[in-house]
């Protein structure tokens, strides 16, 4: 439709004033640019308000509304709704700007991850217990990706067993945590504080890549990434969960847990 | 149409969902929207009414696993073997490893019901069988790293092998209890502790075998063997056998004697087992 417009625009400038020169020309095209952004844009609008059969502000125009017509539409209505976003930001900037920027609305808070990740990487510091209370699994995922794309640098792709025994792994831990402790612990608070506590077996994979760990050497230094990642998560453990005088029964599944991937980067 | 949003937890505006927030999202099929656009689409009192009623049907179903588990999993019951502290389990190693100093064998008892194993070394507790059992197949798949035989498969049928082995035998000695028809409080779980104790010993032997070969295995394991042919005598004789052989009158009467029969039969099947699980992981 854009295109019917723009040939029009395209036929009528040259009759205006070709002798005036590019200026003239260019001009009017971006005025027509905008013509057809306008008029696909009330198009849309018109096309929204239907399916709603509400009064709408113009920035709810910009929410996808391919969640209500059926897919064959998304790709054609998807670009009256970036230009309609486009000619807002220029006109009516107010509801633009209210809209909060895109990490916040995921909710992911990239300080809160590298604070998280700060307090993973020094096992000797003391946790404090509120640092789990949001639980964020965006790190998490970030690290067992990590975690895959090094191994797969090294020649092994098994993203499928990452996730699966990440899974289930924190599926036992968190039945063992809530069966030891008095207070009970959510599978997310277990998922989040086990994946930020992968960040140092990432470590060790991407060692594997330069040279086989297959050795003493590499036994050793695996060994002591598998302690380093269980001291870090049973201490954040501990301090949330209030239990007493079992640290090393917390950390020694997940020492287990650990293990596991170790295997895995090791052989 | 997934949106991308609901996948992560929403830390902005609700801390404390959890993943609680995260199947009623998954479960509506309907968009969850964000906070820019809830004015848009709560405004549609059909999303809301929807986001209401999925929200309340998860919980719903929280509710109902919460209430029903205890039916199939006795949870409270579960949860006095897991009271553990790094105390015992040290004891309680040292113990399965070297049980010939051991006197007091009895398990105490607190108005009638024993005490937490926190509290008493002779109680039997889950935490350590778990963590053996586990362990076993860990090292299990370091055994066949070590001999180029590792894929992330094999740890899968090594556990499901295991854990066969461990339903098999449990069922065969509440098979053979229940036909020789002898009141005992040897109850299930307490049943599985006891059985689960032996891996312990056989982390051990493997281990061992790794690093010294298969001279240092058999030493290992023949002695890890003995110890829990002895614990397991001990302690089956205080649960099977009639209270008065268990001080040691011997009483005759074929009801004792096959009583004691048991518990050979079962503390004997141990090394056996031990062996058998163990042999193919040392070359």
């Amino acid at each position: 439709m854009s295109g019917r417009l723009s040939t029009k625009a395209g036929e009528a400038t040259p009759s205006q004033g070709r002798g005036s020169g590019h200026k003239r020309q260019r001009e009017p095209g971006l005025t027509q640019i905008r013509r057809a952004a306008c008029l696909s844009r009330r198009l849309f609008i018109i096309l929204w308000s239907r399916t709603q059969a509400t009064e709408q502000q113009h920035p709810s125009s910009s929410v996808p509304p391919d969640t209500f017509l059926p897919a064959s539409y998304a790709g054609q209505l998807f670009q009256p709704a970036s230009n309609s976003g486009y000619y807002l930001h220029s006109s009516s900037d107010d509801s633009f700007d209210e809209e909060p920027p895109l990490l916040e609305e995921l909710g992911i808070n990239f300080d809160h991850i590298w604070q998280k990740t700060l307090t993973v990487l020094n096992p000797m510091k003391p946790a404090d217990g509120s640092i789990m209370n949001e639980t964020d699994l965006t790190g998490p995922i970030l690290f067992c990706v990590a975690l895959g794309a090094t191994m797969l640098m090294a020649g092994k792709a098994q993203f499928g067993y990452v996730y699966g025994m990440s899974a289930i792994g924190c599926l036992v831990i968190h039945t063992l945590l809530n069966l030891m402790s008095s207070a009970g612990v959510s599978y997310g608070c277990v998922a989040s504080v086990l994946g930020y506590c992968l960040l140092p077996m990432v470590i060790l994979s991407s060692c594997a890549i330069f040279f086989s760990l297959q050795g003493t050497l590499g036994t050793v230094t695996a060994l002591l990434i598998i302690t380093w990642c269980s001291l870090s998560a049973s201490k954040i453990f501990i301090s949330a969960l209030a239990m007493e005088g079992q640290q090393l029964l917390v950390a020694y599944p997940c020492a287990l847990f650990y293990g596991l991937f170790a295997l895995l980067t090791v052989f | 149409m997934a949106d991308p949003h609901q996948f992560f937890d929403d830390t902005s505006s609700a801390p404390s969902r959890g993943y609680g927030g995260q199947p009623s999202h998954g479960g509506l099929g309907y968009p969850s929207p964000s906070s820019s656009h809830e004015a848009a689409f709560l405004a549609d009192p059909m999303s809301n009414m929807a986001m209401a009623y999925g929200s309340s049907l998860a919980a719903h179903g929280k509710e109902l696993v919460d209430k029903n588990i205890d039916r199939f999993i006795p949870v409270t019951k579960l949860k006095y073997y897991f009271a553990v502290d790094t105390v015992y389990v040290g004891k309680k190693l040292g113990l399965l490893v070297f049980p010939y100093l051991h006197q007091d064998w009895e398990v105490q008892y607190q108005q009638d019901t024993p005490v937490a194993p926190r509290f008493d070394i002779n109680a039997p507790d889950l935490y350590i069988p778990a963590m053996a059992f586990i362990t076993y197949i860990l090292v299990a798949g370091l055994a066949l790293g070590t001999q180029d035989r590792f894929s992330p498969d094999l740890l899968g049928l090594q556990a499901s092998s295991a854990l066969a082995w461990l339903t098999l035998e449990v069922v065969a000695i509440l098979l053979s209890l229940y036909l020789v028809t002898v009141n005992t409080d040897l109850t299930t779980i307490d049943l599985v502790a006891f059985l689960g104790y032996k891996y312990v010993g056989m982390i051990g032997g493997v281990l061992v075998g790794l690093l010294f070969g298969k001279i240092g295995y058999y030493v290992v394991l023949g002695w890890c063997c003995v110890s829990i042919f002895v614990f397991m005598i001990r302690t089956l004789r205080l649960k099977i056998l009639a209270q008065a052989a268990a001080e040691g009158v011997p009483v005759r009467g074929a009801r004792n004697q096959l009583r004691m029969y048991l518990t050979m039969a079962v503390a004997a099947a141990q090394p056996l087992l031990m062996y058998w699980l163990t042999f193919h992981l040392v070359r």
